[in-house]
């Protein structure tokens, strides 16, 4: 199940809350604000530290870009719309708005 | 059909309109006879506590209604025990029974659907 996260992980808990539930393994895609939480030396990057470990990750290329993200923490797999369409046809979709 | 639906409510009731929707979508999903499923994690529990009274803010006790689904089809309830804990509750607490899951039990309900809608 591909667990999708649109929220900055400063201002929101979604994505500490996804972790919680999402089994090992199973695939995060951090999209809009949620590609903040890639951002290498954030205060948040414990969490995404934390996710990377236990999860494949995914962010968004044109989100990433347009936030101009230029240093992500290593580990975070860049997507773009295209690779965005093939994640949600691989796995059923747990938004965590 | 037989397509699983579960419904992920996640906000708490009266701060937006999410818990709202999403007691509409569950009564129109319902209607339709989908094998549907509603989960409470977070501040989505907030939303089935005893209670509730926004009559002074001019809304609709949302609280009332959920015990009302079964008439509508919907008859699982699940939630997640931390987040019931972590808020200082129980299920006595509660509007209606509910059947209280861990992560993984979270995370299995979500997996054996084949559509999440969050709220």
């Amino acid at each position: 199940m591909l667990y999708t996260i649109n929220k900055s992980p400063l201002m929101f808990g979604n994505l500490q809350s996804a972790l919680r539930i999402a089994p090992v393994g199973e695939p995060l895609l951090l999209y809009e604000d949620g590609v903040y939480a890639a951002a290498q030396g954030a205060t948040s990057e414990p969490l995404i530290l934390q996710a990377l470990a236990q999860h494949p990750v995914y962010a968004l290329q044109a989100d990433v870009k347009a936030r101009g993200l230029t240093a992500l923490v290593d580990g975070v797999q860049l997507v773009d719309y295209d690779g965005f369409v093939e994640l949600v046809e691989q796995h059923h979709v747990a938004p965590w708005l | 059909m037989s397509e699983q639906v579960t419904i992920l409510m996640r906000k708490a009731p009266y701060g937006s309109v999410y818990t709202a929707e999403g007691f509409r979508s569950m009564m129109g999903i319902g209607v339709f006879e989908l094998d549907i499923s509603v989960l409470f994690v977070d501040d989505g529990v907030y939303a089935l506590v005893k209670g509730q009274d926004p009559s002074a803010l001019d809304m609709k006790p949302l609280g009332d209604g959920f015990p009302m689904m079964p008439d509508f089809g919907v008859t699982k309830f699940y939630v997640h025990d931390q987040s019931l804990s972590e808020r200082g509750l129980t299920t006595d607490d509660l509007v209606m029974n509910v059947q209280l899951v861990d992560e993984a039990g979270a995370a299995h309900i979500l997996e054996s659907s084949g559509i999440v809608l969050p709220f």
